[in-house]
Order: C-alpha cells, then structure tokens, then sequence
C-alpha cells in the first residue's frame, strides 16, 4: 500500500533542491514548477513499487492573495493513497500533492 | 524526461476487480489572504503587456533576376502541303485542292464541322459578353485615400563605371520615352573609360536604351522641343551646345565651335517657343547666357553677362547653375547662380544691363533649381541649401513669400506638379522624394518617400502629372507613380492657392515697410543729434582730471 511518509520525504527533498533558498522570480518559477514534479516522479518510481503516480505542483507568491485548493478521490482506499506537502518561505507558497494508485 | 518502470504480472492477474470506495474530500490547501504583504509590492498602473494566441509565421521577400526580354519578329513560311507538293507553285496547289475536293469524306467531313461551328456561333451570339452591364457611374466623392506611390519602373546605366544621371527629359508627345543625361560632375574626373553617351530610353524596353546620344563631351543636361519632338537640345560638359534629330540617329546634327561656346559646363539649355521653333538659350557657371539658333550654331545669336552692377564685366559675373523658362511668361527668364542669387531678366531689354530686372537674393548656397509656377506665373519656386522657396516676381527686397523648413540633407532639385497649383516636388540628397502641398500642409511634406540611398539629382514630372522620374548619382532613374490625390484638381484649389500667396506677399510687403520704416527713423535719430559726439570725449577728460585729483588727495593724507 502507499507510503506516506516515504512519499512525503521524497516530495519535501525535491522542493528543497529546486527552489531551496531563492526568492520568487516571474521568470523562473516554470522552470521551478517542472524540476520539483520531475524530480518528485523520478524518485518515487525509482522506489520501484506498483503504482500510477500523479504529481502536481502549485507556486504562489506572498503577495496577500489567498489560496484554497481541495480534492476528492474514488479509489480502492486499502492500496492507494495520497500525500500533500505545503512548504513555503518568506516570498512564495509551494503545495505538491502526490497521488499513488495501485496497479 | 525518460522515465522507465517494468513490472511483471502474471495473465491471470489480469482484470482483478477493483474494489471502489470513496475517499472523501479533504481541503489541500487553505492559505487565507493577508493584505499586509500586499504593503510589499507597489501595483503598477497601467501595464504594457502583449499577449498574442495566433500562428507565428515569417514574411520573406523573393526578388527574382530580371528578366532580359528582347522583341524579335518571326518569319513564317506556309506549311502544312504535302511534301509532293510545292507550295510556291499555284498550279500544284489548286490541283490538290481539287483532287481533295472530289474525294468522299470531304463533304461528310465539311457538313459535320459546319453544323458544329453554327452551333458554337450561336451559342456566341446568345449573350453579348461585351455589354456595359453597370452605367457609367457618377464620379465618386474624392475617396480620402492616404497619398502613396508606386515604382512602376527603374532604368540603370549599362556602363560601368556608373556615371552621374544630371538630367530627365520627357519626351513632349505620350510620355513614351524620356532622354537621360549622364555625366560624371566629380571635380576633374579623368577615368579615360568612361563612355560619354547620353540615352533615350524606351519605357517599353528598360533593359536596353532606345536611342544612344553621342556628344563630343558628355552632356550635362538634355531637353526636348516642346514644338518639334525629334529635335533635343543637349549642354556638354565642355561648354558646347550641341542638337540631335532623333530620326537621324546618334550623332549630333550640330555642335557649337568651342571658341564661341561657354567655358564651363553647361547647366541650363532651354527651347524658346518661336516661329520656327529653332531657338534656344543656355546658361553656364562662366556667367553668360547665350542664345542660339539651331539653324546657324556657329555663332550664338545674343549673349548676356549675369553681373548684377548692370556694368556688363565678366569678372563680376555670377554663375548660372540653372535657367528657366515658362512659356506663361515668355518675356522673362529666370537664372538661378552660384552664389545663391536667383536673377529675373528680360528677354527684350535692348542693352545687356537693361535686361537684368530684378535681383533675388535667395539662398545661402548655390540656387540648384528655379521653376516659375504653371498656374501663377509670377510665382516662382526655387530650391538651394537645405530649403526649398517660394517667390514673387512683385517683392524683391524681401526674402522669400512662403519657405519649407530647414531639412538636413540638402535639397537638389524641384518641380512644380503640371496638375496642382499647390503641389511640388522636391529631392534631397540623402534620396528622399518629398511631394509637398502647401494648402494641406506646410510644415511637412504630404508624402516622404525613400528613393534611394543616393544623392536624388533631378526630377521631372511628365504632363499629366501622375508619373515622375528621379535620377540619382549611380545613374539609376526611378520611374515613380503617385497617388491619384496628387493628380486631381479640386474644385476651388486654384483660388485658395492664389489668395495663399497673396496673403503671404501682403505679409512680406507689410513686414518690408515696417522694416523701411524702422531703418528711416534710425537715420532721422542719427541725424537730430550730432553733438553727442563730442560727449565722450569731454567725459573722458573730466574722468582723467577726478582721477588724478583723487590720487593726490590720497597721497596728501598719508
């Protein structure tokens, strides 16, 4: 069944390697955005388990805007599992979810 | 991003069901908002921001080779005999006729294709294709079209080296053909193979020119006889005055003796409307302008010595770079010089210095170009340094009645339009064409175009106004087609235009009195009070005598 706390350790290495200690930037945060789902997907099927992973990545900078994000799922509850990382800093918000379904 | 993962399942396995259940909704992410760190940013009223969704695509431009097109006529000899048969000879062919005429299928074969062509005649005559389907339509109103051009042509000397093109002369009937002078003006250029010839090009053909003028001496400017269109009257480099019959091929039917000619290159030769419409004038930088009969070139008929102290000396004679002559004003002529002067004279005075009549001191540099106005002839056009003038024959103290503005690259030749009272043309020499229309606009020209990036040497306008041909240093004429704005005359423009210049020579006359006026009472001053002469010197002594006692009266106290 799904790791969660695997997963979440996985997820919260990656940020830290893609946007770690910068500042948010307009012009980078695409590249940002697609270097944490990479990594994050590289490394979970590097754990060589049957599962389908979905992976998303939202950035948002502090500029006192709100964000409120929730999601439902339909699934078979014993093998598949999800796990939500919200890391944030002092200019940005960075939420990744990660969604593993069983084959 | 290569991402692999095998796994093995066994057949079987296949299509395990899935026992669904639902896992319920959860909030991911709950960040209220906090105004506070908006204080962080400053917003940014308003923002330039393009966005596009649409195909991105390249425009290129392909200029293909030009095309070397020559005519040639074909000969065609009668074929289609057989080989029996000669079809020179009449009697071989009127007996095969006959013998094809009695055989079998020959009237089968003439019945089918005669009721096929009646079929087809019929079906031509049932609609008339060449009906007028719409009236002649009223003229519209004057679409307000923005002014625009188009380069129907462009003819390039042949020759290499390139010379200079000085000088484009339409052809007087149909604008068919236009002569081109060229001749190198550089200072002392002696390329020994440059080819002298001046041409007569073709519209038709502009790959190859019609007709090759062969002077003596390169020509400086070329013109046509309004009167007689197969004689053109060409100024050489070396003073001489030379005549082409255009019907008798290159050379020169007469050149004037270099002993009697101008010293220096002729800059203005021009047909004077006569009786036999022989006669012709020129102008050269030596200071005369000499008149010629075609007839008898061996000696110039008058001559006059542009000295504007009326003392007839040469040595005080002014330059003549070019000289027009309007036939709406055939008793004057007028002469722009070198030093910036443009003269208006008589051409019946009886004395030399009689025929100076007024004096116009134009322009800071050389007077490249004088043009009286078609439609007002005491007006008059005339382009030096970097403006472009307008003048009136009445004032002649006073500076010009209506100017361009200072451009930047200097202007080198104008042309009034045949069509428009208030249309010209001028050229630059940076190779821009600037078409101005005074009533519309007098600050900036109603149309700039970019001829090219050489200096534009000369321009002419053909007669119907619409297409202008400009010639540049390399020797490459520009035929340019301009709107149909610049070509049409509306409907109250002659008057606006004459009460324009009126009102500007009432300004110009208005601001000379005042000017006069001014300098009257300056004299009157001047003469009132005579004694304030002596004043400064009986100031000065008194200062001196102060001065002395007050250093004695120092000198006592210590």
């Amino acid at each position: 069944s799904f790791a969660v706390d695997e997963v979440s350790s996985i997820i919260k290495e990656a940020i830290e390697g893609a946007i770690g200690g910068n500042a948010y930037q307009h012009s980078r945060v695409n590249q940002w955005t697609t270097s944490v789902v990479e990594q994050t997907l590289s490394q979970l099927t590097k754990l060589g388990k049957p599962f389908k992973y979905i992976v998303t990545c939202v950035i948002m900078q502090k500029n006192g805007a709100g964000l409120h994000t929730a999601s439902s799922c339909f699934w078979d509850n014993s093998s598949d599992g999800t796990c939500t990382v919200r890391w944030e800093n002092k200019t940005m918000y960075c939420i990744v979810s990660a969604f593993g379904l069983a084959i | 991003m290569e991402i692999k993962y095998e796994y093995v399942r066994k057949r079987s396995e296949f299509g395990r069901p899935c026992s669904f259940s639902d896992f319920l909704a959860e909030v991911t992410v709950d960040i209220p908002p906090d105004p506070s760190l908006a204080d962080d940013f400053i917003p940014q009223d308003p923002v330039d921001f393009a966005v596009q969704e649409g195909p991105v695509m390249a425009l290129h431009e392909v200029n293909t080779e030009r095309v070397e097109v020559a005519i040639q006529g074909v000969n065609h000899v009668e074929g289609g005999w057989p080989k029996h048969v000669d079809y020179k000879n009449s009697e071989l062919t009127t007996r095969y006729r006959e013998e094809v005429e009695r055989e079998e299928i020959y009237t089968k074969t003439v019945q089918r294709l005669g009721s096929l062509m009646e079929h087809f005649i019929r079906q031509n005559n049932t609609i008339d294709i060449y009906e007028e389907y719409f009236e002649e339509e009223e003229e519209e109103d004057e679409e307000e079209e923005p002014p625009s051009y188009k380069t129907i042509n462009v003819l390039r000397d042949p020759n290499q080296p390139k010379r200079m093109a000085t000088r484009l002369s339409w052809h007087p009937d149909g604008n068919r053909s236009v002569a081109v002078a060229y001749c190198s003006m550089e200072f002392q250029d002696s390329r020994r193979d440059m080819c002298i010839d001046s041409y007569i090009w073709d519209l038709e053909k502009p790959y190859s020119p019609e007709l090759s003028l062969k002077p003596s001496s390169p020509a400086v400017t070329l013109e046509y006889n309004t009167k007689d269109w197969h004689h053109v009257l060409g100024g050489c480099y070396n003073g001489q005055i030379v005549y082409w019959d255009t019907r008798k091929g290159g050379l020169p039917v007469e050149m004037t003796p270099v002993e009697f000619s101008h010293r220096d290159p002729v800059y203005g030769a021009c047909w004077l409307p006569s009786r036999t419409g022989t006669e012709c004038f020129s102008a050269s930088t030596d200071g005369q302008v000499l008149w010629w009969d075609i007839r008898k070139l061996s000696q110039p008929s008058d001559k006059l010595i542009l000295d504007i102290t009326r003392e007839d000396q040469l040595q005080k004679a002014l330059g003549a770079v070019c000289l027009d002559f309007a036939p709406t004003m055939p008793t004057k002529f007028l002469v722009g010089t070198e030093q910036g002067i443009i003269i208006s004279c008589n051409r019946d005075a009886k004395t030399p210095p009689e025929k100076i009549a007024n004096v116009f001191r134009s322009h800071i540099g050389a007077v490249y170009r004088v043009t009286r106005s078609p439609f007002f002839p005491k007006v008059f056009l005339s382009v030096g340094d970097w403006t472009a003038r307008i003048w009136t024959e009445e004032l002649m103290d006073s500076s010009s009645i209506m100017e361009t503005k200072y451009h930047t690259p200097y202007l080198l030749d104008t042309c009034w339009s045949p069509l428009k009272p208030a249309v010209f043309f001028t050229s630059k020499s940076d190779g821009t064409l600037d078409i101005w229309d005074f009533l519309f606009h007098q600050k900036e020209p109603a149309l700039s175009i970019k001829v090219s990036i050489e200096p534009l040497l000369s321009l002419c306008v053909q007669d119907n106004g619409q297409v202008l041909g400009c010639s540049t240093r390399m020797g490459t004429v520009f035929l340019l087609e301009i709107s149909s704005g610049f070509c049409t005359l509306r409907k109250n423009e002659k008057t606006l235009t004459s009460s324009m210049f009126e009102r500007e020579a009432r300004r110009e006359k208005v601001l000379q009195d005042k000017h006069r006026e001014r300098l009257v009472q300056q004299q009157e001053r001047a003469r009132a009070r005579p004694e304030e002469q002596e004043d400064p010197h009986e100031v000065f002594k008194q200062a001196k005598a102060d001065f002395l006692a007050n250093i004695k009266a120092e000198r006592r106290r210590r």
